[in-house]
């Protein structure tokens, strides 16, 4: 496991590395740089260069470089330009808002996913596998900003019993804040759950194939215990490896979903600060966005390979 | 007679090479394959037949009938501009059309250099496989913001988007075949018998890897849709007065309690579209597999 672990952290390290000077070589390409955003429209190029001057911007791009991510490991990311406050602030409430929507979906992709899971692999009723089986095509094709109208159109416009976007707070009013959450983790939640769903029903159809369920069948264990007791833990490792992937998903499609319910996270700071050409902000979050995801990722593979000795010695 | 030639045909010997139009053919002739194709045709054949359906100029605003609902003068009624929304929604699926058919190829020609690149050399393979992964390492929502961020909106961050996205899939997808077939008896037995390695690789190997390719592209085409609309919504993707299935369902956010009319139709020419697609994916998958 040592030896796995030595050989993908460095990896993901990389990778990260690589990012950050995509990262920083994207916003020095971007016309116009956040010194004549700063100086406004109207300004001489002596001011602008003034600016230039005061943020460091004249310096050679490797000593930018070396000064942005030494900022960042101190943890001072600074002022934003163009947003106002402290950028570590913005990045903070974002990443709260956006923290509590995954946590959201993550929740409907279990619960749904089981659901959508045991019903199309155990459920004796065909009828019921096929809408299990349609459900889950419908939700796989149809993108989250469809299906997003969708459930705004049913559920805030047609039964006005739910608000149709923006967030409260979950710490002023807990109670408020599950109404305003429902809708956007369930858009998120759905592709994901089916994926889970869809590998779930495999997973189970291949263990209600073997030995072990026909002796236990054979020796009149219930139907329900047998799915229950013998099948579903058998069928979940790899399920829970997919989990770990689909939460990165979740992260990605985040950015959509916020947009659509006015959701308050990271999405709809990183629209907003580029919008306004807040390049700190922009280059902060879109490392930060990056180091979750490469994160994720690598856990996922560590928890896969702990779980899979064979992984190790590939 | 006819017994003994029905065997025949449903036992093909050793020898008998086999159609590869086969299993496109079959997949096709399913149900699930049949409702994907005459989906995808039909909303295909609306957009390029859009300058003869429509009835309005899509750009056109008229004062006098803002969020108008369905009429006889406007089928499906008018938006925010008073702008004739079949017009709209018809030259949208045009312009979506446009973008996915330049990029998704584009996207999966790329990937496909880059894997057979990556099949030269153990080096190249190491930096190939690195590439992958940082374009991966973004979300693909992520990228199109940092791609938008130097190229500003418009139809071509939309194409630069969708392809770089395609890369890593299309890539990965043929490189994992290339490592298959390559230790297969056939590329053995060609490679002993002093066949070329660019030959090999390209006459022999390639087109044994082609059918999951294929069904990629098919499942590509969802994605294509999904990221323009999705950077639509971002404020980042093509932008209005030019209509796009994405802006206009963005578009109609706003409107949603005042004028549901304004999302109904971008809403279905999307489900059925996308539909269509994964239909044929999965049709083409089921029957590949076999």
């Amino acid at each position: 496991m040592r030896g796995y672990l030595l050989k993908r952290i460095p990896s993901a390290l990389l990778v990260l590395l690589l990012a950050s000077f995509l990262i920083f070589a994207i916003l020095r390409l971007v016309p116009g740089d956040a010194a004549e955003v700063l100086a406004g429209p109207d300004a001489g190029p002596e001011s602008v260069a003034a600016i230039r001057g005061q943020l460091g911007l004249d310096e050679p791009l490797l000593a930018q470089y070396a000064s942005w991510i030494g900022d960042l490991v101190r943890g001072d990311l600074g002022p934003s330009y163009a947003i106002g406050g402290q950028v570590a602030d913005l990045i903070g409430d974002g990443l709260g808002a956006t923290a509590e929507l995954t946590l959201g979906a993550l929740f409907f992709t279990v619960t749904l996913g089981l659901l959508f899971g045991v019903l199309g692999a155990a459920s004796r009723r065909r009828p019921v596998r096929v809408v299990v089986h349609a459900l889950t095509t419908g939700a796989l094709a149809v993108p989250p900003f469809v299906t997003g109208v969708l459930l705004v159109l049913v559920f805030a416009v047609g039964l006005s019993v739910l608000p149709s976007g923006g967030r409260v707070g979950l710490l002023e009013a807990p109670d408020l804040e599950l109404q305003y959450l429902l809708l956007p983790s369930l858009c998120l939640a759905l592709p994901s759950a089916a994926v889970l769903g869809r590998y779930l029903k495999d997973s189970l159809e291949r263990a209600f194939a073997e030995d072990y369920i026909r002796t236990a069948t054979a020796a009149g264990v219930p139907r329900r215990r047998l799915l229950w007791r013998h099948a579903l833990p058998n069928a979940l490792p790899p399920v829970v490896t997919l989990l770990g992937m689909q939460t990165g998903q979740l992260l990605g499609g985040a950015v959509l979903v916020e947009a659509i319910f006015a959701w308050p996270g990271l999405g709809q700071l990183a629209e907003q600060a580029l919008n306004r050409r807040d390049y700190p902000v922009v280059q902060d979050l879109l490392l930060l966005l990056v180091a979750v995801f490469v994160l994720v990722q690598l856990l996922t593979d560590v928890v896969y390979a702990a779980l899979d000795p064979r992984i190790r010695w590939e | 007679m006819t017994t003994l030639s029905f065997v025949r045909a449903r036992k093909p010997g050793p020898g008998a090479a086999r159609n590869p139009h086969q299993p496109y053919r079959k997949a096709l002739a399913t149900t699930r394959g049949r409702i994907g194709l005459a989906l995808a045709l039909l909303v295909t054949l609306a957009g390029l037949l859009a300058p003869l359906l429509s009835s309005h100029v899509p750009t056109a605003q008229s004062g006098e009938a803002l969020l108008a609902p369905g009429s006889p003068g406007h089928l499906l009624g008018t938006d925010d501009l008073g702008r004739d929304l079949l017009s709209r929604v018809l030259y949208g699926i045009r312009t979506d059309l446009e973008v996915i058919a330049l990029a998704v190829p584009l996207g999966a020609l790329l990937g496909c250099a880059f894997a057979l690149l990556a099949a030269v050399h153990p080096v190249l393979d190491t930096v190939v496989q690195r590439v992958f992964d940082l374009v991966l390492a973004f979300p693909g929502l992520i990228l199109a913001l940092a791609i938008t961020a130097v190229l500003g909106p418009g139809r071509l961050p939309v194409v630069v988007v969708i392809a770089l996205a395609e890369i890593p899939v299309f890539g990965r997808q043929l490189r994992a075949g290339i490592l298959v077939q390559r230790e297969r008896e056939y590329a053995v037995a060609a490679r002993v018998g002093g066949t070329g390695r660019a030959r090999l690789l390209l006459r022999h190997i390639l087109p044994n890897c082609a059918d999951p390719l294929v069904v990629q592209l098919a499942v590509s085409l969802t994605v294509a849709v999904f990221l323009e609309g999705a950077m639509s919504f971002l404020g980042v993707g093509i932008r209005p007065p030019e209509p796009t299935l994405g802006n206009m369902l963005s578009q109609a956010l706003p409107y949603l309690a005042q004028a549901p009319h304004f999302a109904a139709g971008p809403l279905l020419v999307v489900t059925l579209l996308v539909l269509g697609f994964s239909l044929l994916s999965e049709a083409l998958n089921r029957e590949i597999r076999r």
